[in-house]
C-alpha cells in the first residue's frame, strides 16, 4: 500500500492494523511488517491510503 | 417526513436521534466502517485512544450536550472533573518550567497579576457581564486594558486548548459568550466509556426509534429538485428524503451539490466559505504506571513551548487505559504556517513533555495530528456560518456549524439543537 499526501497524521490506521506496522509522526508511514492485507485503507478519513494493484 | 443524515459524526448522530425520536424514518450514510467521526474511541495498545476529542465535555454533566443526550434519552453518565490547574514557573520571571513550577488553581489566575490589575481584574469581571466587549480579538483587548504578558500567555493556553487557535484569532465576544457559558453550565466533565460511551449511547436511541446506520457507505451527491433538497446518491441508487441533514461541514456539503449552488445568488453564500479556516492540533497520548497530572480535570501548561494542556482521562475512568496505567494526553495548537512542519512542532511538543514531567516515567504512545480536511475544528470558533444553506430542507451540523459560545462538542450540540427547532418548531 502507499500513503498519500493527503494523509494528516490522525493515527486511525494505526489502531487498525493487526500488525503493528504503521508509524505515524505527522504522517502515517508503514513499516517491513505490513503485509498489504488492506484493512487500514478502509478506515482512513481522507482516503490516504492507497493499495497498489 | 423522511430524513437523511449525511456523516455519523457526532451532530449526525444527535440529529438523527432526535429526528427519528420525532417519528421521522431516518437513514445515516456513513463513508466509513466506524461510527463517531472525530468523537469516538480508537483501541491501541490496550488503552482507549480516540479518534480526535480527549474525552472531555467541555461543560460536563449540566452543558448543552448533556442536556441534548438527556432529552433524546441516551443513558451516559458524565463525571464533572475536579479542578482546572495552571502550571506557572516557581520563580516570578521564569520564562520556562526548567528552575521548577508550581500548580495553581484555574481560577486565581490573577494572583499573579500586581495589586492595581487585580483590582482591575475584579472590577472587569463584574462590569463586563452587563457591557461585553466587542469588535477586536481577545488579545487585542487585553493589551488595551493591561500591560501584563502573563495574562497573554494565560489566555493563549487557554484557547489553544479549548479551542484550537491563538488568543489574536478570537474574537472577544466568542470568549466573553464562551465565560458566560462557563458561568451558566460549569466546567468539564469525561463521560464514563470515553467518548464512545456517547456515541454508542446515540446509537441505541436511534435503532430503539426505527433509524438506520449504512456504514461504508459515502453519499457522492445531494439530489435537488425544484431548488429544493430531495435525497441523496450513494453509488448509482438514489434515496429520496424531504430533509437532508449534512455532518461535512459547510464547505463539503456545497461540494456535493455545487451544480445547484452555481447560481448568481449563491455567490455570497460560496465566497463566506472560502474564508473558513479550519483549525489544526496535535494530541500526544501517553502511558504511564504513576499519575502524571494527578487529577481528574485539566492542567494548562502557558509557560510551555508548544504544549497548552493536558488531562489523565484514567482518573475518571480506569477502563480508559489496561489495568493500573494511566492515559495521560496533551493538545498543542499549530499555527497555520507551521502545519507544513508537523514534525519539527511535534518535536517540541515531546520537549515540552519532558520539561513539564521532569521526574516522571513514561511512554508515549501514539503522536496524532489534525488539520485541513481533518481538522480540529472545521469553523474556528466565533466564525461559524450557521446550520442554514441556500438550499431549503438542507441543513449542516457538526463542528463546521457551532452555536455561539459552543466550545467544540458543546457547540455542535448548541448548532444541532437550533437546527431541530427550525425542522421541527
Ligand atoms: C485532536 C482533537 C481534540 C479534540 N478535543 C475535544 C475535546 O476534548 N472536547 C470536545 O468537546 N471536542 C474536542 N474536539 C472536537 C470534536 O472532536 C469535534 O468537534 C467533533 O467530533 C466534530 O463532530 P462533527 O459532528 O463535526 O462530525 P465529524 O466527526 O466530522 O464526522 C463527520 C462524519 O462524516 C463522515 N463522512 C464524510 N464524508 C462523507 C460522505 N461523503 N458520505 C458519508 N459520510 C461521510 C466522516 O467519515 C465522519 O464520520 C477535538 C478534536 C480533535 C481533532
Ligand atoms: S495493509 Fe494491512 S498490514 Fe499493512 S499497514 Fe495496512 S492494515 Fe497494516
Ligand atoms: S488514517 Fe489516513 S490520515 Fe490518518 S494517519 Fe492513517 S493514512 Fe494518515
Amino acid at each position: 500500500m502507499k500513503i498519500n499526501d493527503n494523509c494528516v497524521g490522525c493515527g486511525q490506521c494505526a489502531s487498525f492494523c493487526k500488525k503493528g506496522a504503521i508509524e505515524v509522526k505527522g504522517k502515517a508511514l508503514a513499516t517491513d511488517a505490513c503485509v498489504d492485507c488492506g484493512v487500514c485503507v478502509l478506515y482512513c478519513p481522507v482516503k490516504a491510503i492507497e493499495v497498489l494493484a | 417526513m423522511k430524513a437523511v443524515v449525511i456523516g455519523a459524526g457526532l451532530g449526525g448522530l444527535l440529529s438523527a436521534a432526535r429526528l427519528s425520536k420525532a417519528g421521522c424514518q431516518v437513514d445515516i450514510f456513513e463513508r466509513l466502517p466506524i461510527t463517531g467521526g472525530r468523537f469516538t474511541n480508537l483501541s491501541y495498545k490496550g488503552f482507549q485512544l480516540s479518534s480526535g476529542a480527549f474525552h472531555i465535555l467541555p461543560h460536563g454533566p449540566a452543558g448543552p450536550l448533556a442536556q441534548f443526550l438527556n432529552e433524546v434519552g441516551a443513558d451516559v453518565k458524565i463525571v464533572r472533573s475536579d479542578i482546572i490547574t495552571v502550571r506557572v514557573p516557581l520563580k516570578k520571571g521564569s520564562q520556562d518550567y526548567e528552575k521548577g513550577f508550581k500548580d495553581i488553581p484555574f481560577n486565581d489566575f490573577s494572583t499573579l497579576l500586581s495589586h492595581k490589575d487585580r483590582l482591575k481584574i475584579a472590577f472587569l469581571i463584574v462590569s463586563t457581564r452587563k457591557n461585553r466587549p466587542s469588535g477586536s480579538t481577545l488579545q487585542t483587548w487585553i493589551r488595551s486594558q493591561f500591560k501584563d504578558e502573563w495574562l497573554v500567555r494565560f489566555a493563549d493556553a487557554f484557547c489553544g486548548w479549548a479551542l484550537s487557535l491563538k488568543s489574536d484569532e478570537v474574537p472577544v465576544e466568542e470568549i466573553f459568550e464562551i465565560i458566560e457559558n462557563m458561568y451558566r453550565f460549569g466546567g468539564p466533565g469525561v463521560p464514563i466509556g470515553g467518548c464512545k460511551g456517547v456515541i454508542d449511547a446515540l446509537e441505541s436511541v436511534i435503532a430503539e426509534n426505527g433509524g438506520k446506520i449504512h456504514t461504508e457507505t459515502e453519499v457522492s451527491k445531494i439530489l435537488v429538485e425544484n431548488g429544493k433538497a430531495a435525497g441523496v446518491l450513494v453509488g448509482a441508487e438514489a434515496h429520496k428524503a424531504n430533509l437532508v441533514i449534512s455532518n461535512l461541514g459547510h464547505a463539503a456539503t456545497a461540494c456535493l451539490c455545487a451544480e445547484a449552488l452555481s447560481g448568481e445568488k449563491d455567490s455570497g453564500y460560496l465566497r463566506r466559505l472560502e474564508t473558513l479556516k479550519p483549525s489544526a492540533g496535535i494530541k500526544i497520548c501517553l502511558a504511564a504506571d504513576e499519575p502524571l497530572v494527578g487529577h481528574s480535570g485539566i492542567l494548562l501548561t502557558p509557560y510551555a513551548k508548544r504544549v497548552n494542556g493536558i488531562n489523565e482521562v484514567t482518573q475518571v475512568d480506569p477502563r480508559l487505559a489496561p489495568p493500573g496505567k494511566h492515559l495521560t494526553m496533551s493538545h498543542q495548537y499549530v499555527a497555520p504556517d507551521n502545519v507544513k512542519n508537523l514534525e519539527s512542532e511535534i518535536e517540541l511538543g515531546l520537549q515540552d513533555l519532558k520539561e513539564i514531567f521532569p521526574d516522571k516515567k513514561y511512554e508515549t504512545l501514539l503522536i496524532q495530528s489534525y488539520h485541513d480536511s481533518w481538522p480540529v475544528n472545521r469553523a474556528a470558533s466565533g466564525m461559524d456560518p450557521g446550520n442554514e444553506t441556500p438550499i431549503p430542507g438542507l441543513y449542516v451540523v457538526g463542528d463546521g456549524a457551532k452555536g455561539k459560545g459552543g466550545i467544540e462538542v458543546e457547540g455542535v450540540a448548541l448548532g444541532v439543537a437550533a437546527t431541530m427547532k427550525k425542522i421541527l418548531g
